[in-house]
């Protein structure tokens, strides 16, 4: 597989947290996970059902309102969460009533929750507005480029009617354009994420249709050519979805998600509900795309075969923290966290001989772990190798990596 | 090694609007005892339809064309619903793919698990309980037989006294089995109650207390407490004495005091070594009792009495019983092997008959139940290793016969529709239109099949005669008098095996450990949506589990599971597996999956099976081309190139295809492979494929090197480890 190393960021996710409320306790579906996707790479995430990977991925996508951290898509902010810092206020104010500060530690008190105010504004205002921002400097760029155009065709009447037709229509599609849209999803369940009372033209159109487009020539253009795209042939446009089989169903959730144009695809457990076979071609298909559409895809599986074989980097989720993440062949080679290594024995292997010696390390994080004192945080230990871990789990895991291998 | 269930050229197919979908197209596999059948193949193979053909569970547009599913003697496609129910989930059972929905949202777990056990004991009662009295009155026959006219009435009175004897012992058995499961029970719940105690859980103190002396009161049987029955009375009265004097806190958590917690433990230390004791043969104790009624064995140890009595029945019964029971086996089986003799020249007419093919359909079943009289006369009712092709041929003769008719038989409406559909079809294309539609043809049957099938059915029960015959030299009489006798302790067993509904719970609490549930006692109680997934496919496990099935049908039951947990449950599966000596039939597309459990795989592709053999055969010397398409369409760990899907579909199993079915998507295909079914080339004993790329004159191809490699790469790693 291609590595990008040196490409930019296209996403980066810093101290994501979502909570959901349950009566009286919350669940951290998602707690303090930072992780970043550079340009053109395939971003694995793994881990056990439950664990909070599908929940990450609805996040970036603004599906969910995060609880606190951000969400930064091409350099802007697209989601922020505004509870760590009302927790620092709380805080604050609760040491200013409660204890007795003295005036400097009062001053710095303020100071505090003057700056976390100021945050939250900014985090609501990023969170509701970075689409509007988004079409601004959209509608700058058409007017940017329209201006000479039609400065040239003052002269035509005729021609300058046209140009003003279009540039009105180019203008209205930006206007409506949401910086959202650049990132699509794929899902699960390609029966049952089909409305199957819509005929497949509709259904990979919708989002253009939403978007304000109406030229019915160029939307049809546009779906023939994705149908091909994704492997399948024109006249399938006019059929509904359960006239389709599994595999083919889930290339037209592909090619609904991709003829948005996007920059990043979440692909959500795209194939656990497929055949090998079909697993396969799926695969191959999303793989043709990247390379044709330059796309950037972050790839949720429990299946570590397929996630190794198919992803640059790999994170592995245990009960909402990213626990490790590293390259794909780094994590399979050297995996440090005790999760990893058991998620790794429980791999089934087309040998029968290495199966029946398969060994499955069981995993108990309570036992593993003594946090107690030494907190852990998330750090690296090799190059662009990032373990959960505490300062003594730090040196063991280095003197590990620093042994020769065998 | 002995199979327990085959199925022989099986063929389902299912009526559509469309046509008739041919799901199974002649399959026969053997499942041998103890050991583990993979079916793998893509969805819509036929492996599905396959494991609930076996169940006869399948949907009610199906047909089952043709074929036998073979256990126990019976045919399971032509035995009747009332038998089947006794067979399904009993004998043979089934774990789904989705545990969320084979499981009753509404009902509790403890109640499901148990809801089979309680179904089914009645049933089981009965039908053990004919089954020894039927056997037992075909040997006296047979002994009285061969004693001749002198020995007869001694033959009664030993008969009698076997039928009387063996279940007094059974009824003493079945009261000291009650109050040992109640020992037991009132020991984990002990140990239940000191646990949550001990973690200052909310506890009613007094109401336990009770409830643990009045269940001491089950605890006594003359076997079980004897030595120790004042002791118990002193523990009940302790325990009453606590209850009553016990006091809740006015406030806080109850506290479990340290008397209490002392009594209590000394009560659980009288149970175990109550319940660590030796258990008393109850076949002797039964034939003592019932020689000298009213006797009391109980006050001696109870090897002593186990020794005594055995012996007293061995020297005043049970040596002249086998004696006799020898006797009467040998002149079944020559009996028997006279009337088979005789039945060879009726069979060999019957043959006669049937390939003549000049018969009615009433003339046709007049001679299959006159032969199946001959045949069913001349099986030996005492041989226990019953031979499913005798037990089984009056059905499948009359149902052979049967469907022919029913096939043939003139339907003019159908042939009028068929003909006027084909000939608009005929004209469309004629005209040059391109027609997407074909005609639903009048039958679904192959009427030559069907009557070739009818002569064979004779001629393969006259060869198994045949080998009866020449096998009847050398049996072991002896060997096989004592087998009976286990047959009939077996059976008496089940007569007065009566489940209560505590035995039922404590024996669901004892499999929801087993299959590792932790804090049965508490998740006994709980609904399904209170486990994850799992946990719900644990308790799946555990409910097929319920009736200690022979049989376990694995329906992909980790499709739906990730890969911690699916690890876990299939080393669940062969671990049950192996303590209980279940056959297993593991169906899935997951051929990694495979690797681990299967002893022997039949990869299935479009209702046929193409490629069996074990494990080895199949993952290091696949010769099947879609064997190779399966397994390079799955990455392993270090697979770097692009994978090879498998182009396009499965083919439309309405039309299916003249030659190899997967000639279409297969890049290795040649002419032959569209024209021409391809037979099963044998690679080795237990190993072969249906391609014609094995046979002689075909090209040599290699696999595609994704295989290669991995196999080369498997091999090394296999060598490094050794």
């Amino acid at each position: 597989m291609a590595n990008n190393n040196s490409g930019e960021t296209l996403l980066r996710v810093e101290h994501l947290c979502q909570y959901f409320k349950m009566g009286d306790s919350v669940n951290k579906a998602v707690d303090d996970v930072s992780f970043d996707i550079k340009k053109g790479e395939v971003f694995g995430l793994v881990g056990e059902s439950g664990c909070g990977k599908t929940t990450t991925g609805r996040s970036v996508i603004k599906i969910y309102d995060i609880t606190s951290g951000s969400v930064y898509f091409k350099g802007q902010r697209i989601c922020a969460g505004t509870q760590s810092y009302k927790d620092a206020i709380k805080e604050a104010k609760q040491e200013l009533s409660k204890g007795n500060p003295t005036e400097a530690r009062k001053k710095e008190l303020e100071e505090i929750i003057r700056v976390n105010t100021e945050e939250i504004k900014k985090a609501k205002f990023d969170h509701r507005h970075s689409d509007e921002e988004y079409a601004k400097t959209l509608v700058a760029q058409i007017e940017a480029e329209y201006a000479p155009k039609l400065e040239a065709a003052k002269g035509n009447p005729e021609e300058y009617k046209v140009m003003t037709a279009q540039y009105k229509d180019a203008l209205r599609v930006a206007k409506k354009t949401k910086l959202i849209t650049k990132i699509q999803m794929i899902f699960q369940d390609p029966i049952a994420s089909l409305n199957p009372r819509m005929t497949v033209r509709e259904i990979i159109s919708e989002g253009l249709v939403i978007n304000g487009i109406r030229d019915q020539k160029y939307i049809d253009e546009k779906v023939y050519d994705i149908l091909e795209t994704v492997g399948l042939v024109r006249e399938h446009a006019g059929r509904y979805p359960h006239e389709f089989s599994g595999g083919q169903r889930q290339r037209i959730g592909i090619a609904r998600s991709v003829i948005m144009n996007p920059d990043l695809l979440i692909a959500d457990e795209p194939i656990s509900a497929l055949d090998v076979s079909i697993q396969a071609q799926v695969i191959n298909l999303l793989n043709d795309l990247r390379d044709k559409l330059g796309l950037t895809i972050l790839f949720i599986a429990h299946d570590l075969s397929v996630v190794k074989y198919f992803s640059d980097r790999i994170g592995v989720m245990y009960f909402g923290k990213m626990v490790e993440l590293a390259t794909s062949d780094e994590l399979f080679a050297h995996p440090l966290h005790p999760y990893t290594r058991s998620l790794l024995s429980a791999i089934p292997l087309p040998d029968p001989h290495a199966e029946k010696k398969r060994v499955r390390i069981t995993y108990n994080s309570l036992a593993e772990h003594d946090y107690t004192v030494d907190k852990p945080s998330m750090r690296e230990v090799a190059p662009g190798h990032f373990v959960w871990c505490n300062d003594t789990e730090e040196k063991h895991y280095k003197e590990i990596l620093a042994q020769p291998q065998e | 090694m002995s199979s327990i269930l085959q199925v022989k050229d099986l063929k389902v197919s299912f009526r559509t609007s469309g046509g008739t979908v041919k799901a199974v197209r002649d399959i026969s596999f053997d499942l041998e005892r103890g050991k583990t059948l993979a079916i793998v193949g893509e969805s819509g193979s036929g492996k599905s339809v396959t494991s609930k053909a076996i169940l006869g569970i399948l949907a009610g547009n199906s047909i089952v064309e043709s074929g036998e599913i073979i256990y126990d003697g019976k045919d399971l496609l032509k035995i009747s619903e009332e038998e089947m129910c006794k067979i399904r989930g009993n004998r043979i059972s089934m774990i789904f793919q989705d545990p969320l929905s084979s499981l009753n949202p509404i009902v509790r777990i403890g109640k499901q698990i148990t809801e089979a056990m309680l179904l089914k004991n009645k049933g089981n009662r009965r039908a053990a309980k004919r089954d020894f009295t039927n056997t037992l009155a075909v040997l006296a026959q047979n002994m009285k037989a061969a004693v001749g006219e002198a020995g007869s009435a001694r033959v009664d009175e030993l008969v009698k006294t076997f039928d009387a004897f063996t279940m007094e012992a059974l009824k003493q058995e079945t009261a000291y089995n009650a109050a040992y499961a109640a020992a037991e029970g009132l020991v984990s719940d002990i140990e239940d109650f000191l646990f949550l105690g001990g973690k200052n859980q909310k506890l009613d103190v007094r109401a336990r207390l009770k409830e643990f002396s009045g269940k001491l009161k089950t605890v006594k049987n003359p076997y079980l407490s004897k030595s120790a029955d004042a002791e118990l009375e002193r523990a009940q009265g302790t325990l009453n004495a606590l209850a009553s004097a016990y006091k809740t806190p006015a406030e806080g958590a109850p506290v479990l005091n340290t008397e209490i917690e002392g009594a209590l433990n000394n009560l659980k230390a009288l149970l175990t070594r109550l319940t660590a004791g030796t258990r008393p043969d109850f076949f002797g104790i039964g034939f003592y009792l019932y020689k000298n009624p009213g006797a009391d064995l109980t006050a001696k140890p109870v090897d002593e009495v186990n020794r005594e009595t055995l012996s007293y029945l061995a020297d005043n019964f049970m040596n002249e019983f086998m004696t006799l029971a020898e006797k009467g086996l040998a002149y079944s089986a020559a009996e028997a092997v006279a009337k088979k003799q005789a039945a060879l020249n009726a069979l060999s007419d019957a043959e006669a008959f049937f390939s003549r093919g000049d018969y009615d359909k009433k003339s046709a079943l007049v001679k299959a139940k006159e032969i199946s009289a001959v045949v069913e006369g001349a099986i030996d009712r005492l041989e226990l290793n019953k031979d499913p092709l005798a037990y089984t041929f009056r059905t499948s003769l009359v149902s052979g016969v049967e469907k022919y008719f029913t096939a043939v038989v003139k339907n003019p409406r159908e042939e009028a529709r068929f003909a006027k559909q084909t000939a608009k079809r005929d004209a469309l294309i004629a005209k040059g239109k391109n027609v997407d539609w074909k005609v639903v043809p009048k039958t679904v049957y192959d009427l030559d099949e069907l009557k070739a099938a009818l002569p064979a059915v004779c001629a393969r029960m006259k060869a198994r005669f045949e080998e009866n015959i020449a096998a009847s030299g050398s049996v072991e009489f002896r060997a096989r008098a004592e087998g009976l006798i286990a047959f009939f302790k077996a059976k008496a067993s089940e007569a007065v095996y009566r489940v209560t509904k505590q035995m039922a719970k404590e024996k669901a609490i004892r499999l929801m450990e087993e299959v590792g549930i932790p804090e049965p006692r508490i998740r006994y109680t709980q609904y399904p949506f209170e486990f994850s997934g799992g946990m719900r496919q644990r308790i799946v496990i555990a409910i097929a589990l319920a009736a200690d099935p022979d049989i376990l049908i694995c329906d992909e039951p980790t499709t739906a599971l990730d890969v911690t947990i699916q690890a876990q449950i299939l080393e669940l599966i062969n671990r049950l597996k192996d303590e209980r000596h279940l056959s297993v039939i593991f169906i899935t597309h997951d051929l990694g999956v495979v690797a681990n459990m299967a002893d022997d795989i039949a990869v299935m592709y479009a209702g046929k099976i193409v490629e069996y053999g074990t494990a080895d055969d199949i993952f290091y010397d696949p010769r099947h081309p879609y064997t190779w398409a399966l397994l390079s369409s799955m990455p392993d760990l270090d697979t770097k190139e692009k994978l090879d899907a498998i182009p396009g579909t499965p083919p439309n199993m309405i039309y299916p295809p003249v030659g190899d079915a997967f000639a279409d998507r297969n890049k290795y295909a040649m002419k032959i492979d569209f024209e021409m079914q391809p037979p099963e080339f044998a690679v080795s004993d237990t190993h072969w494929a249906a391609t014609w790329l094995l046979h002689p004159d075909a090209p040599k191809v290699t696999p595609p090197a994704i295989i290669t490699d991995r196999i080369e790469r498997m091999k090394r790693r296999a060598e490094g480890g050794n």
